[in-house]
């Protein structure tokens, strides 16, 4: 009978689009579809984390709308911010982590090139790895979708809502960008509200102006 | 986009902090994973030549990392005994967490410490790395379904610690 645990690992792994056998919807498929849940949450949380010893590394990037700060862990690109102090973005990270938060112009070179050269109007898309593990499915989802988008486009809360096959979830998904760990390399300002409306965004509408003048897309934008 | 990496120092700078802790989650001690990365990049520099331009580089340098990494296995186990047990404070990930999903978690634990090495580096690379099975299969050499097998052979025998499981899973 080990065909079920294969079919709900599966399942669980995403290696088979959705073939549901009656049994799943039994209360016995159901509890071993929980257990296996269980199982790869528990090994998610022992292994997915910031492995012992490791680190997250920082540094500054001065850009047209003020210093931008990058942190990165070993998996990748984790956190995008300007509007910050030095101090607070130091402490946002300690705030998260249990890992050594430590500056590293070498450690975050690669994404702080990709950052000036995207400022200076001579980069239209990033090439970096993300470290999303602390997101939740959803939004992942929805920040994946939005890195689709390409620079000198925009699109609206609801088209990110219907790529990802939530139509009528626009109001989650603009939660979901408001609260994007990594903007501009992941282009929420792209985003924007039906009709042409500018739409909201976290680090202040003046700088999501910038960003979309800066890639040719403001001239869509009504207001 | 950036060219496809050239040279072994771009590929070894692009892939040294993911094969770091990719080796970390095999090996289970950082010490252990940064030495397997060194000797894994001792090999890469030798092989590097016989790399074909087409083939997939990550897939290759991950492949010389696994054999690294069970060689280092290998040697732990004929070295000491089983691995002295977890203890429960040394898991930072249990923190906050109830007593039993604390015990849950040192049970999986154990248990992915009891793995037959292939079979972790397998489930590491699928759940941590992002491989498909045919990337696996190119790390561990072997079949895509041998891989397939690896990682599912590696899920179940942590999902049977978890109780709760039917009684095959006992038995196995």
């Amino acid at each position: 009978m080990t065909i079920r645990d294969d079919e709900l690992i599966g399942k669980l792994l995403g290696d088979r689009p959705r073939s549901p056998g009656r049994w799943l919807g039994t209360p016995e498929g159901r509890t071993e579809l929980a257990g296996y849940r269980r199982t790869l949450a528990g090994l998610d949380r022992l292994y997915g984390g910031h492995l012992p010893g490791a680190a997250i590394y920082w540094c500054a990037v001065p850009a047209p709308i003020g210093r931008v700060f990058v942190a990165a862990s070993d998996a990748g690109l984790l956190r995008v911010s300007f509007r910050h102090r030095e101090e607070s973005f130091v402490d946002e990270l300690r705030g998260h982590t249990e890992a050594d938060v430590v500056r590293s112009p070498a450690r975050t070179a690669d994404i702080v090139e990709q950052l000036r050269d995207y400022f200076a109007g001579e980069r239209r898309r990033f090439d970096v790895r993300l470290d999303l593990r602390r997101v939740s499915p959803f939004q992942r989802r929805v920040l994946l979708a939005a890195t689709r988008v390409p620079a000198g486009e925009v699109v609206s809360y609801g088209e990110i809502a219907r790529r990802i096959g939530e139509p009528g979830g626009s109001r989650a998904v603009g939660q979901a960008l408001g609260h994007n760990p990594i903007p501009i390399v992941i282009p929420c300002h792209r985003v924007v509200a039906a009709g042409g409306r500018i739409g909201g965004y976290t680090g202040g509408l003046a700088i999501k102006r910038k960003l979309l003048r800066l890639e040719g897309s403001l001239a869509a934008i009504a207001g | 986009m950036r060219p496809v990496p050239v040279s072994l120092a771009e590929l070894t700078a692009r892939h040294r902090d993911g094969i770091v802790g990719y080796l970390v989650r095999l090996l289970g001690d950082r010490q252990e994973a940064e030495d397997a990365c060194q000797d894994a990049f001792l090999r890469a520099h030798r092989a590097f030549a016989r790399l074909a331009p087409e083939a997939n580089s990550r897939a290759w340098l991950y492949r010389i990392a696994t054999r690294s990494g069970l060689n280092a296995a290998r040697r732990r186990a004929r070295r000491t005994a089983r691995a002295a047990d977890v203890d429960l404070d040394s898991l930072p990930a249990a923190a906050g967490l109830s007593p039993e999903r604390r015990e849950e978690l040192l049970a999986i634990r154990r248990a992915v410490d009891r793995l037959p090495p292939r079979q972790r580096a397998a489930l590491m690379l699928r759940q941590f790395e992002g491989f498909g099975y045919a990337e696996i299969a190119v790390a561990l050499g072997g079949s895509e379904q041998g891989a397939r097998a690896n990682v599912y052979q590696a899920i179940k025998k942590l999902r049977a610690t978890l109780g709760g499981a039917r009684r095959r899973d006992a038995k196995r």
